[in-house]
């Protein structure tokens, strides 16, 4: 029985292969045919480009590559797991104490933080827009402006805002409020630093969010609200028993997926802060082994480090979030 | 009577009018009103300061005291980004049409090979659509800096042997844009592909219709706008892209605006109107490519989860 199934998986897989090459000539495996024939110019620059160097990096991770023998990569000494010791043991990456982080401890703080704030500023912001009112289409439309203008640009105008000097803005709203009694350096402050940088990626991020949970609010069965208001529930009870629960499953998943993209961002720490100031997460690190020291196996065996968390946070969130919800 | 209407009955109106504002504002309103205020001001006010504080002269964005706005619209700025008898001419020119060079075929190119990809995942059955759609899903798990050292390993590789080099080499960041947008795209188009009825094409085929000539004439002209929107993404994420243009441009006159706009930040004298300039320059197409497309972009975001 096993073996039966065993050569029919086989047979088919012959199959497969003979109808790829063209030789079968049903009108199924010329459909076949067609498709690869259609797809493989994507396939091909995705998987040459994405999934090779991915394996790749593995490789590096274990080598001594530096910008020396980059022309000759393939010639590079083998070093076992050098690279992984020096990144585990270097000042930028390891935990000190609870003033100085490293980089591993403040990229998970960092990127479930703002992930957080993201989703919640989402959830905001699609109730804002989900019931109507005169002018929605273009509030929702500029609600999108930070998603969509180009990151240097909103960094930039971010690091201007924040000036240190006493005529940025910030420092001199705070000022004329009584807020503060001298001008800070925002960015330039351990701490305060990274909450402002966590601030920025919400306000950055979080019309995603926003527009994926529009989407499902506005999927909701209208009646359901209905049947709660006949029984007597109030704004409050329809919010916690109807529309929490019907929103369970894409909150889930945009935090998924932002806590992945976050964990993984490079651009907006490095425009900001350049990792510095107690801000310093393992992307910005991996390209400051890579790009500055120019230590290429140090660099991909902290991409790697990366890499095992994510599948990490991927592998418990399978396991307990997805699970809960059948 | 000179007057049209008397004391008392505009006396009565405002009351009227003072009532019906108060039985309208209610607690839920004022409190959304209250944090739509808030969103739009935060929104907004970034912006605001990136157009004004591009048309501030030096003395201004120097002064000790917060300009709030400008004393006039100064092009100062804008001078000193273009104007070659400018004493800190910057070129931008030249950026911007490298970023051109560099966005432009990402996108025409992307939509060529996704739509073909698209229809196939779309339309037709094969055998590993499963696996390979997932396996280029996979792309949106690995960060940028983890693919850019191999890539950088192995084209300087590659170059080494076919006798080109890997920095400064437009097409090259072209092709890795393209790795990066291609599944997106792929995915966004398949979704769209998918809504239009099988059986309009299958009457193209039974009327005689070749298959590509049901693709052309009937699929892809139904498919307009999703073509269209996904072009402007990749044209975006091309346009916006910072980190492999980073690592894989050396000389300034290559530079795409995103590296230009932070070296001029990274200026030992800071100029910060002068990026302000820039960053207009960079964002108002962006913007205005959006908003014409509002539609269409927002159905594909979420279509597609646009990575970001």
């Amino acid at each position: 029985m096993d073996r039966e199934v065993k050569f029919h998986g086989m047979a088919r897989a012959v199959k497969g292969l003979l109808s790829a090459t063209g030789r079968w000539n049903s009108l199924q495996s010329r459909e076949a045919h067609l498709a690869w024939m259609l797809i493989s110019p994507t396939a091909l620059i995705v998987f040459g480009l994405v999934l090779f160097p991915a394996i790749f990096s593995i490789w590096i991770s274990f080598h001594d590559v530096t910008l020396r023998n980059l022309n000759d990569v393939f010639h590079a000494p083998f070093v076992g797991w050098d690279n992984y010791r020096h990144v585990v043991n270097d000042f930028a990456f390891k935990y000190q104490n609870l003033r100085v982080w490293g980089a591993a401890v403040t990229s998970i703080v960092y990127s479930f933080v703002s992930t957080f704030v993201t989703v919640l500023l989402g959830l905001i912001a699609a109730l804002l827009l989900n019931r109507p009112f005169r002018g929605r289409g273009t509030v929702r439309a500029i609600f999108l402006f930070p998603y969509i203008a180009p990151i240097v640009s909103v960094a930039f105008v971010w690091r201007w805002i924040l000036d240190p000097r006493p005529s940025g803005v910030l420092n001199d709203l705070l000022m004329r409020l009584g807020m503060i009694d001298a001008p800070r350096a925002y960015l330039a402050t351990r701490g305060l630093a990274l909450v402002l940088v966590i601030i920025f990626t919400a306000w950055r991020y979080f019309p995603f969010a926003m527009l994926m949970i529009l989407a499902r609010l506005q999927a909701i069965d209208k009646s359901m609200y209905e049947a709660a208001s006949v029984d007597g529930a109030n704004a409050w009870d329809k919010f916690r028993n109807i529309t929490i629960p019907e929103l369970r499953y894409v909150l889930g998943a945009v935090f998924l997926l932002r806590l992945i993209w976050t964990f993984n961002k490079f651009d907006d720490i490095f425009l900001l802060t350049g990792g510095g100031f107690g801000t310093n997460v393992l992307p910005v690190l991996t390209y400051q082994f890579s790009f500055r020291a120019f230590n290429f196996g140090k660099g991909a065996a902290n991409a790697m480090i990366l890499l095992v968390i994510l599948g990490t946070f991927m592998l418990v969130y399978a396991r307990t979030v997805m699970r809960e919800k059948g | 009577m000179t007057h049209d209407h008397s004391p008392r009955s505009s006396k009565n109106e405002r009351l009227n009018l003072i009532d019906r504002l108060a039985r309208s504002i209610t607690w839920p309103r004022f409190v959304s009103a209250l944090i739509l205020t808030f969103f739009l001001t935060s929104i907004l006010f970034p912006f605001y300061w990136m157009v004004s504080s591009s048309f501030k002269t030096y003395a201004e964005i120097g002064s000790r005291d917060t300009v709030y706005f400008p004393s006039a619209l100064r092009l100062d700025a804008y001078k000193e980004l273009f104007n070659p008898s400018d004493p800190n001419f910057w070129n931008f020119g030249v950026n911007i049409v490298n970023s051109i060079k560099v966005a432009i075929p990402t996108a025409i190119v992307a939509v060529i090979l996704s739509t073909l990809g698209a229809y196939a995942i779309a339309r037709l059955r094969f055998r590993g659509k499963n696996l390979l759609l997932n396996g280029i899903l996979l792309v949106y798990l690995f960060p940028g800096v983890l693919l850019i050292i191999p890539l950088f390993a192995m084209i300087a590789r590659i170059g080494a042997r076919f006798g080109f080099g890997v920095q400064d080499n437009l097409p090259i960041l072209i092709i890795t844009y393209l790795a990066q947008t291609l599944p997106v795209a792929l995915y966004m188009l398949a979704n769209y592909f998918r809504t239009i009825p099988a059986e309009i094409e299958q009457a193209g085929l039974i009327d005689g219709c070749s298959r590509s000539g049901v693709i052309w004439r009937i699929t892809l002209p139904l498919s307009i706008p999703a073509l269209v929107s996904v072009s402007i993404y990749t044209f975006m994420i091309a346009w916006n892209e910072f980190l492999y243009a980073l690592v894989f441009l050396n000389s300034r006159v290559m530079f795409t605006m995103p590296i230009k706009i932070s070296m001029i930040f990274n200026d030992p004298t800071p100029r910060p109107h002068v990026v302000m300039a820039a960053s207009t320059v960079m964002t108002i197409p962006v913007v205005i490519l959006f908003l014409a497309l509002e539609r269409f972009l927002t159905e594909g975001l979420t279509a597609g989860g646009v990575k970001g």
